[in-house]
């Protein structure tokens, strides 16, 4: 394995704005996601996940988890709940996306569902800040250590924002492992993680499960070397 | 051994040595805090620690306290009322008062600095006095639920805002709109301060002897002021409701009066009143220094309270969840962020409601142990004062550079 570059490990933080706008309804939901600001749509539907929230949450975004809970729509939150935006071309298609559900759903009910007081989505922007952490990892066998360490931030960076930031649109990890000459069926194991039905804990646990399978199942001569 | 060293041993090296990667591209950046009192209160207590931490940081911070007659007190108890939507009357006189106040502190105090924090609505006005070029940057930190305020204190408060760069709130609903960034910050505990690191069993039970309370039997405990917003009334019912299930039961109301909450000895009468010549039930009145008493009282309940009305973050019920008790909270602000039923405790909204689920804790022994631990891992995952001194330097970076993704 020819590994030239050392993987570079970042950490993120996540600045939260309020926007001074909440939804209590069904018809202002779709309305407030037409008409907001792309940062707020991406923190809602991606940038939740590094929220400091209770990891109960069964769904994968906010519209998601309020429908469902709170609305007490369970159609529209399973619905949701399967619009991956990271398979969105951009957040406009995003924003498509998500419009596009609200509106059909909106078209087949004989009324909009509401929420009590005091349970509104309140509409929030969020914005990413990276830095370096001077942190380098130098062979595979490293990266498989690092990350059982990383935090949940830097793993968020890595997995989820790379696949908006990256031209091919995978990961951090199996990039660098595939410019590092690795395995084609570890880089396939790696991207074949369902990162975005996953918290970031379970993600964690599920990159150490592919690493572990790799090594279980290749052939001696093709395991990681140290 | 340097402060943030200590910190390392509950959060870990990487969180501690990520903090200091984040102040290095604030090294030397002049911060001042500004707020109304040095003790009492969860205010007082976030700078105790926040001041010295970025120190260490690399950052130059100071505290800066304003002061005013007791009447100004008064004034800012109202707006503090107000701003939680209670009607309040207030004349034209207390405005006027409130006003003249800020621009006396605003020539004594030292705020020459790259920003100034200020805390809440006491010292608001503050940038409308200090002359300009002395200070680069305001931000408005409120620590209270604004969301729905009476319109008379906002009108004024709101005035004052306009000449701020940012405002912080603790989350999204206390929010209202403003001109400027609102900035969503949470706040945390410190878990080496005197109120929440771990204290010898002895020194807990001296606490005990020394206050009346017995250590075998169940003790119920709400620590918060006396104030109507954390309903004592409410809690005294629920212990009432429970005495025929749990006659041995014992209740603890542990509060002090902050230099700025003149209202708290009325609230505090009326407490005395309803607990009457109730043997099991403690009143306590607690000097602003009484942390170690506090973390010993919390340590020593079997449940603990925080009935509230209404709820800025909740501090209290963060501070029983870091030491692995399950709160029965009133479902209001912060306090459903961190309390969640059947995992942390429960949401109640009556006495009724309080009394039920202290039924369901003092019947499941192993439920409330389970509890506890995960309030105490959510906690140190989440509130804890790293994560917080961790936004407020996210938040100073992304108003030094607003259009970075990577710094």
């Amino acid at each position: 394995m020819d590994v030239t570059e050392p993987f570079c490990v970042m950490d993120c933080s996540l600045v939260r704005c309020a926007t001074g706008r909440s939804c209590s309804n069904l018809r202002e939901l779709l309305e407030a996601i037409r008409a907001a600001p792309e940062t707020v749509v991406e923190h809602h539907m991606m940038r939740c996940a590094l929220e400091d929230h209770f990891e109960l949450h069964e769904f994968p975004n906010d519209l998601a988890r309020w429908c469902w809970t709170v609305l007490g729509d369970n159609v529209l939150g399973e619905q949701l709940a399967l619009v991956d935006p990271y398979r969105q071309s951009s957040t406009t298609a995003l924003r498509a996306a998500i419009v596009n559900v609200l509106e059909d759903r909106l078209w087949g009910l004989d009324h909009v569902p509401w929420c009590r007081p005091g349970l509104e989505l309140h509409l929030i922007e969020s914005y990413l800040i990276a830095y370096d952490t001077g942190e380098r990892i130098f062979t595979p066998a490293a990266l498989v250590e690092a990350i059982g360490h990383m935090s949940p931030r830097s793993l968020f960076f890595h997995v989820h924002d790379a696949r908006r930031r990256t031209t091919g649109r995978t990961d951090d990890f199996s990039q660098w492992l595939e410019q590092s000459g690795a395995e084609e069926s570890l880089v396939a194991r790696l991207r074949g993680i369902d990162f975005y039905f996953l918290s970031l804990s379970q993600l964690r646990d599920s990159l150490t499960e592919a690493f572990r399978q790799y090594v279980a199942e290749a052939p001696p001569v093709a395991r990681i070397a140290p | 051994m340097r402060l943030l060293d200590r910190y390392e041993e509950i959060v870990g090296h990487q969180e501690v040595e990520r903090l200091r990667r984040l102040a290095q591209r604030l090294a030397g950046k002049r911060i001042v805090h500004v707020n109304s009192t040095r003790s009492g209160g969860g205010v007082a207590e976030i700078l105790g620690w926040m001041i010295p931490l970025m120190e260490e940081l690399g950052i130059s911070a100071r505290w800066e306290v304003i002061t005013g007659p007791p009447e100004f007190y008064r004034v800012t108890k109202a707006f503090h009322n107000g701003l939680q939507g209670l009607p309040v009357s207030l004349r034209k006189s207390d405005f006027d008062l409130h006003y003249q106040v800020n621009r006396e502190n605003a020539q004594r105090l030292n705020l020459a600095s790259d920003i100034v924090i200020v805390h809440d609505p006491q010292p608001i006005y503050l940038p409308l006095f200090t002359p300009p070029g002395q200070v680069r940057r305001w931000i408005w930190r409120c620590h209270i639920d604004a969301s729905r305020p009476d319109r008379s204190v906002w009108k004024y408060l709101e005035a004052a805002i306009s000449r701020y760069d940012a405002a912080v709130f603790s989350m999204p609903a206390f929010a209202r709109p403003l001109a400027c960034p609102m900035f969503l910050i949470f706040p945390s505990i410190d878990p080496l301060s005197d109120k929440n690191c771990a204290i010898p069993e002895t020194e807990r039970l001296d606490v005990l002897a020394r206050l009346g309370i017995d250590p075998i039997r169940p003790l119920l405990l709400q620590v918060s002021r006396f104030d109507r917003f954390k309903d004592p009334l409410g809690v005294i019912e629920a212990y009432r409701l429970l005495h025929p299930y749990y006659p041995e039961m014992q209740l603890a109301l542990a509060g002090g009066p902050a230099d700025d909450d003149p209202e708290g000895a009325e609230v505090l009468r009326e407490v005395l009143d309803r607990a009457g010549d109730d043997a099991n039930l403690k009143v306590l009145l607690l000097p602003p220094d009484s942390h170690r008493t506090i973390n010993a009282l919390q340590r020593s309940a079997t449940v603990v309270l925080q009935k509230s009305l209404k709820e800025g973050f909740g501090l209290t019920v963060t501070e029983a969840l870091w030491k692995g008790k399950p709160v029965i909270g009133g479902a209001c602000g912060g306090i459903t962020l961190q309390v969640h039923d059947y995992h942390t405790g429960f949401l109640v909204h009556s006495a009724a409601g309080a009394a039920y689920r202290i039924r369901y804790l003092m019947r499941y022994a192993d439920k409330r142990q389970r509890m506890g631990h995960t309030g105490h891992a959510f906690i140190r995952e989440h509130f804890l004062l790293t994560r917080n001194l961790r936004d407020y330097l996210t938040m100073l970076l992304r108003l030094d550079h607003p259009d970075a993704t990577v710094i």
